[in-house]
């Protein structure tokens, strides 16, 4: 058998070679087959996340479309709750307009005034405000009295009337000196 | 045997190294393995470009589809705050306790040899409603006449309302005397304390058959 002896020469140049091919390899998969794989990769990650989205968002608009359908009396009976509360401060209008409902209830000299407001616990009524009045009634025929309460907790299906007082006037017995500590729900504007 | 004489035997083994050697057999190599590479980042490429056009494509409809649905978002969250707030205010308002029908049994308990000075109602912090009533009633027996009308009181109230209350808290008789009827008429003061849950009372069960074996 013949022996393959190698020069010095063709050592150093097959050494050379061998660096060259690890040169090579390092270039290529550092510099350009890795940036394309991982430009690759997220670029089938984003339109995984864009099918998906769109898969979603069929849901999510019959899903809407169903909600619309469901809370159309929610939507009504909403506005008409918010209708109840008026533009501006609620000191500027609330004390009128009651004064104005129980004028209308045969009790004049009505007098509101607030005792002061705070937010609700609940985090749905964020929005709205608990507002406490004293509503002093200095002259009320009972029988009257009685009548505008209830037409009051109709009207006002937000007002809720925690504290009622009534006295006998010693002068004039046929009527009261009635008091009523009552709190109304209202929206923040 | 035949002499052989291999004159060009240097220029042989030359030609021989020439074609051994290991830089060129290298070079030879790298170049090979080098088109490979440059082949398969090609085929890379190609199949980057097609992923990039649908990329491109699904983006598109995205980009047609995506108001739609950021508005269905936003409008399904706006619904479901709605629903909440009404279902809590619709709470508020059905917890509520009404005075006015109350106002009206009261009205109706108290009879002509009676008179209620005051009334004092608090809706408590359970729900429950305390109210402290005062007043005179005038008759040959006064504290019985206090007595009808509390006990008109718990009937009246225990229709309507449940775990009903009426207890006096005072029963005096007065000096006073008073005209009723033509006839003078004794007076005494009471105060009632009422309490009371707004909800409706249970009716009671009927009583459980209990099943007789027999012998």
């Amino acid at each position: 058998m013949k022996r393959f002896k190698l020069t010095k020469d063709q050592i150093q140049k097959g050494g050379l070679s061998v660096i060259g091919f690890i040169v090579l390899i390092y270039v290529y998969f550092s510099f350009f087959l890795g940036p394309l794989n991982s430009s690759r990769s997220s670029m089938r990650t984003t339109i995984e996340d864009i099918q998906s989205k769109l898969a979603n968002s069929k849901n999510e608009m019959i899903k809407a479309t169903n909600l619309e359908k469901q809370a159309s009396n929610a939507t009504t009976r909403f506005a008409a709750l918010k209708a109840l509360s008026q533009e501006g401060a609620p000191i500027a209008w609330f004390p009128p307009r009651t004064k104005a409902f129980f004028a209308n209830q045969a009790i004049d000299k009505t007098t509101t005034r607030l005792e002061g407001s705070v937010p609700f616990k609940e985090p749905d009524l964020s929005s709205w405000m608990r507002y406490n009045w004293l509503i002093d009634l200095p002259q009320a025929d009972f029988s009257a009295l009685g009548t505008a309460v209830a037409a009051l907790e109709n009207a006002e299906p937000l007002l809720s009337i925690g504290k009622i007082t009534i006295r006998a006037l010693p002068d004039d017995p046929q009527f009261q000196q009635v008091s009523l500590s009552a709190s109304t729900a209202i929206l923040k504007r | 045997m035949a002499l052989h004489l291999n004159l060009l035997h240097e220029e042989i083994l030359e030609q021989r190294q020439r074609q051994r050697d290991p830089l060129k057999i290298g070079i030879m190599v790298l170049c090979f393995v080098g088109v490979l590479m440059v082949l398969y980042y090609m085929w890379n490429g190609y199949q980057a470009l097609g992923i990039r056009s649908r990329l491109n494509q699904v983006q598109a409809d995205w980009s047609k589809v995506e108001p739609n649905v950021t508005a269905a978002q936003k409008r399904s969250a706006e619904l479901n705050s709605i629903i909440s707030t009404t279902k809590v205010l619709d709470g508020m308002i059905d917890d509520r306790f009404f005075w006015g029908p109350f106002l009206e049994k009261l009205s109706r308990c108290v009879a002509l040899n009676a008179q209620i000075t005051s009334v004092d109602g608090t809706v408590l912090e359970n729900n429950r409603v305390s109210v402290a009533i005062e007043g005179l009633a005038a008759g040959r027996e006064p504290r019985a006449a206090a007595e009808e009308l509390r006990q008109l009181l718990l009937e009246q109230l225990g229709q309507s309302y449940s775990d009903v209350k009426v207890e006096f808290k005072v029963l005096e008789d007065l000096d006073t005397i008073v005209k009723i009827g033509g006839g003078n008429m004794a007076m005494a003061r009471f105060g009632l304390g009422v309490t009371f849950n707004p909800g409706a009372a249970k009716p009671t069960p009927p009583p459980a058959h209990t099943k007789i074996s027999r012998p």
